[in-house]
């Protein structure tokens, strides 16, 4: 057993992954303040999330390290709904 | 005469060492995690064509929620799934004693997001809000209450991981029960990710 795990580019990249989202998320909260309209501020708050829970696919989970088919089911996840949620605001906002 | 060119080292882009055929952890948990983002994704939705119908509605009781407990929840959650990453390093480098110490971090910010959610619910329901008080909050309860259902599960997992893992059950040979739990903690962190925007800010 060792005190220290070894440091390593994946670990090092996993604390960029995770502070990227903490701004990403304080973001999203102060989205009201950057002067856009409803449909803009949701759309946008909407593709942070997305780009957050890529983010933890990729990174945290790990999928980027996967070939195959088990790539890809996180990021189905992220854009299937995604892309009908936006499709509901959208229609929501339009007259 | 046919000229047979073999592949060489050179030319060929060989798989690295680091890459698999199969996500980390159990591939059982896999399945399992996949079933549940798919129930997730088909109540996202049908919040956003109920609020398609109700945008009155859902504008008006959204305002109602406290915004400032879901932003911290959010960065509660994500912290939590950075310590579980650190978790993983840590029995990958054979030390199961930092494992222990990330895992417990990670589980002490899940009980935080737990009573900070908890005290939610709790202002909700002294104010008499249910599932029937209408449409928005019958979304906003089934969800929050169905996530909240999932952390207290894969804060149960992680007890348990951690429980072995300090008993020196995992090594960076054979630690793949640490990785399974890892998965399971990071979808519910994916889940709240989409829920915080959808539910407490798109408008």
């Amino acid at each position: 057993m060792h005190d220290e795990e070894p440091a390593n580019d994946d670990l090092r990249t996993c604390t960029w992954v995770w502070l990227i989202m903490i701004g990403l998320t304080l973001i999203t909260y102060f989205s009201d303040r950057l002067g856009w309209n409803d449909l803009g501020i949701s759309l946008g708050v909407l593709l942070l999330a997305l780009i957050k829970g890529h983010l933890v696919g990729a990174y945290f989970m790990e999928l980027r390290h996967v070939r195959g088919l088990w790539r890809w089911p996180v990021t189905l996840w992220l854009f299937l709904p995604g892309s009908l949620i936006s499709l509901a605001f959208f229609l929501a906002y339009s007259p | 005469m046919t000229s047979i060119t073999l592949p060489t080292t050179e030319n060929n882009t060989l798989p690295t060492v680091r890459e698999r055929r199969y996500p980390p952890g159990d591939l059982a948990i896999w399945i399992f995690i996949l079933a549940e983002l798919a129930v997730f994704a088909i109540a996202f939705v049908g919040y956003a064509f109920a609020r398609m119908y109700n945008v009155e509605l859902f504008n008006e009781y959204q305002q109602q929620l406290d915004r400032r407990s879901a932003l911290i929840n959010t960065l509660v959650l994500i912290t939590s799934s950075y310590f579980v990453v650190r978790a993983v390093h840590a029995i990958r480098g054979d030390n199961s004693r930092h494992c222990v110490r990330w895992l417990s971090a990670a589980m002490a910010m899940g009980g935080l997001f737990l009573f900070i959610k908890g005290a939610e619910f709790a202002h909700h329901f002294s104010h008499g809000i249910n599932l029937s008080t209408n449409t928005f909050y019958m979304f906003y309860l089934s969800l929050t209450i169905f996530h909240f259902m999932h952390v207290i599960m894969a804060m149960i997992i992680l007890a348990a991981i951690t429980l072995k893992a300090r008993r020196g059950g995992y090594s960076a040979r054979d630690h793949r029960g640490v990785e399974t739990g890892a998965s399971y903690w990071h979808m519910v962190d994916l889940v709240w990710l989409i829920l915080f925007p959808l539910v407490y800010v798109m408008h």
